[in-house]
């Protein structure tokens, strides 16, 4: 049983169900996904795991109220409960409730994202001797490399998503991607480092070529910074480099952009649309339709079309990214950012892939240009507060800029800052555009997301470390 | 559900040559969110799903489903072989044997089971309420949370493992707003149990409102070294890293600071941290772990020395000693591994105000960020980013924000001159512990 075989007349009949005691929408949700990993660490394949999901959550929406049950039985008598469960939290609904449209036939885009190779295709042992490649080339890259865990994912999720409005959709979605730690040790001193490479693609992405770069790339990290000294403490120029640097943007911008944190006012960017709330040199966009991005698929998890969102112009804030719910309480368009982790989630606006648009600068030049400062290569992850803007970042890899060159490799540092001061102080943009893939979390859902940029200049921000 | 393992197990015995063990799992919950006086967001949720572990010739597979049907269970138990034919032999991996009577621990309420929706509703509101009472200048309660469920898991094996229990869990949680002069500052509390009536909506909502207020006003402060007090919640994420560097799995592979450092000391006299799976208020506490060990009480620090680490079945073979029990799993979909049950940290219980009078410069730490980023339980460094409020002379005074904090893991455990007489649960990890006051701390400001 699965997506493919799944009745629609069943979902017909639940939203009739779900909407029995009114509510202004209601939303089937089925989801199949089918997944494998692979772990090896300690020179072993240890993990081998792998799983079949299939579920389904019925939505009902009244005014600004919520309401969602979902189970692992995907039949009539699963739906039915799960339709019963919403309308019978709905009870006194506002006013008259929606009536359901008659479903139309199911839109889909296939190719939209093309899968080359399906990994189910590819036999096990194949996956399992890439791993086993990715950690000879990490030690080789030198002796110092005291441990190497590789992991190896993919999945594919088939969704069916009817609603009341009578839309249907079908996605059918592959995701495959590989990840390399790195451990160095000499004597006392332990440092890590950390790469991955993944896409909404199949097994095509993942040639032998690609991921020995990633373990390279991993390897390299962790080496580094076992000649790095303490990171100094203070207000500095900090430069950012391409590809992990765009996490920044993620996390201290891209949060309070999206519009459930809008709509509670409890975002910086709340109430702010036309506002400059950075450089004038500063584009930013969320895009879920970047071909094959990590962060992409041709439908989100509410069924609206994904699609490219400019959300500053020339520092200007143009928009926001909105789910159906946030959308229709603001008298907006939805922007495809309605995303789930799972049946087992409600949508909430997401991020897709987002990040802060090339300028025409060098990274040479911009580092040439800074007398002494901070350079971070790769950032560990981090956290903001939405609602005040302030944010924290480890730093995974970065050094010392003096003299207008990058020099001692420093440990230990964090940035720390605040959204829209720093998106005011960005002063120079290079053009070596790059993505990385990775998880973003929120309200305990995980989804996968693109964050990108260029290496970039910020004039001045806080630099915590132990030196 | 014990029929269902028995037919994976049955399937298991038809392909023959391994040792299986399969998990099942069972579970409804109910999670209410409310803004603004009504309710935002209601969830009813069933779950149910099966994992198969699979031990052939030393190498393990592993596969899970949510479908229970004849088919899915056939599914799964192939996919388990065919994976653990992918694995890599080694000679520690095993199933474990039957570990004995399971630990005498009921983390089972039954009043879970009579709570209605109204109940649950009125219990977030209350929360709200209590918030946006407790002070004029809360601006917004963004989240209030209200959450139950309860469960059952299973665990039936070739090797003779058979158990089941059930548990139950309910929290509140509240996320607030305060606003001063366009200055925003938030703050966070929970209220945990195992049924509704254990929670208590007046005082978790209030102390959400005053942790965002006793932030405004905040500013930056001058870079120093000064002792900090970290509050329950912030010590509880230092710990919670800290702990993973406690698992013989970190240790064996290279990933621990604490490495080969048994019986040493690793921490000031003061500073004492028991992993416990049997602490009758533990919210992790079971009477057996995703192996079917039973659980029981594992000192890791004692007065400031390294007792030992954590171990599952496969990390105690490979150092020829026993499991803690502490081979656990996050749900059916995951292999179990080593994780810590209720944490427990003890000292010197010193009352807090006598603590700040004693301190000449420092701050009390009530929020950190980035501590899962900004530390690093493989090179023990540490960089985070913090609010709080200066301590001068003895004295609370001036908010502080955008400001980190930064040393290493074990320098912070040997500077752990006193705890609080205020130790309390703090969920997400299921951590007792007081405020942890440590000197010579590295705080990064103008």
């Amino acid at each position: 049983m699965g997506v493919n075989d799944f009745d629609l007349g069943l979902a017909a009949a639940a939203l009739e169900r779900a909407l029995a005691h009114g509510g202004e929408f209601a939303e089937v949700y089925v989801e199949e996904r089918d997944g494998l990993t692979l772990r090896l660490e300690d020179r072993r394949l240890e993990q081998t795991s792998g799983g079949r999901d299939f579920g389904a959550a019925v939505r009902l929406l009244d005014g600004e109220r919520t309401f969602y049950a979902y189970s692992d039985e995907v039949d009539e008598a699963g739906l039915t409960a799960a339709a019963d469960a919403v309308a019978a939290a709905l009870r006194g609904g506002h006013g008259v409730g929606a009536t359901v449209v008659q479903l139309g036939s199911a839109q889909s885009r296939p190719g939209a994202h093309p899968v080359v190779v399906p990994p189910e295709t590819v036999d096990v042992r194949r996956k399992a001797d890439l791993l086993r490649a990715a950690d000879d080339e990490a030690r080789a890259a030198g002796g110092e490399i005291a441990q190497v865990i590789a992991a190896y994912a993919d999945a594919r999720q088939r969704v069916l998503i009817a609603n009341s409005l009578g839309e249907v959709v079908r996605d059918d979605r592959t995701r495959t991607r590989v990840s390399v730690q790195c451990v160095a040790r000499r004597g006392e001193v332990i440092q890590t480092g950390h790469e991955t490479l993944g896409g909404s693609c199949g097994f095509e992405l993942l040639g032998q070529a690609a991921v020995l770069g990633v373990a390279r790339e991993a390897a390299g990290k962790a080496l580094v910074m076992l000649d790095s000294k303490p990171a100094p403490v203070g207000l500095m120029p900090v430069v950012l480099a391409n590809g992990f640097g765009g996490t920044l943007f993620h996390e201290a911008c891209g949060h309070g952009l999206e519009a459930d944190a809008v709509a509670k006012d409890a975002s910086v960017y709340a109430g702010r649309l036309g506002e400059t709330i950075a450089a004038p040199i500063v584009d930013a966009y969320d895009d879920g339709a970047v071909v094959n991005g990590w962060g992409s698929a041709a439908y989100d998890d509410e069924g609206v079309p994904t699609q490219k969102t400019q959300v500053i112009e020339g520092g200007r804030l143009t928009g926001y990214l909105y789910d159906r719910l946030r959308a229709r309480q603001a008298g907006a368009q939805p922007t495809g950012n309605g995303r789930r982790q799972s049946f087992r989630h409600v949508p909430i606006p997401r991020m897709t892939t987002t990040y802060i648009a090339p300028g025409d600068a060098t990274p040479e030049a911009i580092v040439a240009a800074t007398p002494r400062g901070f350079y971070a290569k790769s950032l560990a992850g981090g956290q903001v507060e939405p609602a005040s803007g302030n944010f924290v970042f480890g730093v995974a890899e970065g050094y010392l800029i003096e003299d207008g060159r990058i020099t001692t490799p420093l440990r230990g540092a964090t940035l720390v800052g605040n959204g829209i001061d720093i998106l005011m102080k960005i002063d120079m943009i290079a053009s070596d555009y790059e993505v990385k893939s990775g998880i973003c979390g929120k309200d305990g859902q995980g989804v996968p997301v693109g964050t990108g940029q260029a290496t970039l200049r910020i004039a001045e921000m806080t630099v915590g470390g132990t030196g | 559900m014990f029929e269902l393992l028995d037919t994976a197990l049955e399937r298991a015995g038809a392909l023959g040559g391994a040792d299986v063990e399969v998990y099942g799992e069972r579970s409804t919950s109910r999670r209410v969110k409310v803004y603004g006086g009504e309710v935002e967001q209601l969830t009813a949720a069933r779950r149910t799903g099966l994992g198969v572990r699979v031990v052939r010739a030393g190498a393990a597979g592993y596969a899970y489903t949510s479908e229970l049907s004849p088919e899915g269970v056939d599914i799964v138990v192939r996919r388990a072989f065919e994976h653990a034919a992918v694995s890599d032999r080694d000679e520690f991996v095993a199933l474990p044997e039957p570990g004995g009577a399971p630990a005498d621990v009921d983390p089972y309420d039954a009043r879970v089971e009579g709570v209605s929706d109204d109940a649950r509703v009125e219990l977030a509101l209350a929360v709200e309420a209590a918030a946006r009472a407790a002070d004029p200048r809360v601006k917004t309660v963004e989240d209030t949370i209200y959450a139950d469920g309860e469960g059952e898991v299973f665990l039936a094996s070739t090797t003779g493992v058979r158990g089941s229990y059930r548990a139950s869990q309910c929290y509140g949680f509240a996320y607030v707003l305060a606003e001063e002069k366009g200055q925003v500052e938030t703050g966070i509390s929970f209220t945990v149990g195992r049924a509704l009536p254990d929670l208590d909506a007046e005082a978790c909502g209030a102390e959400a409102a005053a942790r965002a207020c006793r932030l405004l006003g905040a500013r930056k402060c001058p870079s120093m070294k000064a002792t900090v007090v970290l509050d329950p919640f912030v010590a509880a994420s230092v710990i919670g890293v800290l702990s993973s560097a406690l698992t013989a799995d970190a240790v064996q592979k290279g990933r621990s600071l604490f490495a080969g450092r048994e019986g040493q000391t690793v921490a000031a006299p003061s500073f004492s941290l028991t992993d416990d799976g049997r602490h009758p208020d533990g919210l992790d506490s079971a009477p057996f772990d995703g192996e079917g060990t039973p659980s029981r009480r594992t000192p890791l620090v004692a007065a400031g020395v390294l007792q030992g680490f954590l171990y599952d079945t496969y990390t105690a073979r490979k150092a020829g000693r026993a499991s803690t029990g502490n081979g656990l799993r996050g749900s059916y979909q995951a292999l179990p591994g080593v994780h810590p049950t209720n944490l427990l940290v003890e000292g010197t219980a010193t009352p807090v105000d006598e603590i700040v009078a004693g301190i000449e410069r420092g701050v009390l730490v009530t929020d950190a960020v980035g501590v899962h980023s900004g530390a690093n339980p493989v090179s023990g460094e540490f960089s985070v980013g913090i609010s709080g409020v200066l301590i001068e002379s003895g004295r609370l005074t001036t908010p502080v924000r955008e400001v980190t904090l930064a040393g290493d893991l074990l320098g912070m455990l040997r500077g752990v001159v006193a705890t609080g007489d205020d130790a309390r649960w703090v969920p997400g990890g299921s951590i007792l512990t007081p405020s942890l006051v440590i000197e010579g701390m590295a705080i990064g400001g103008t």
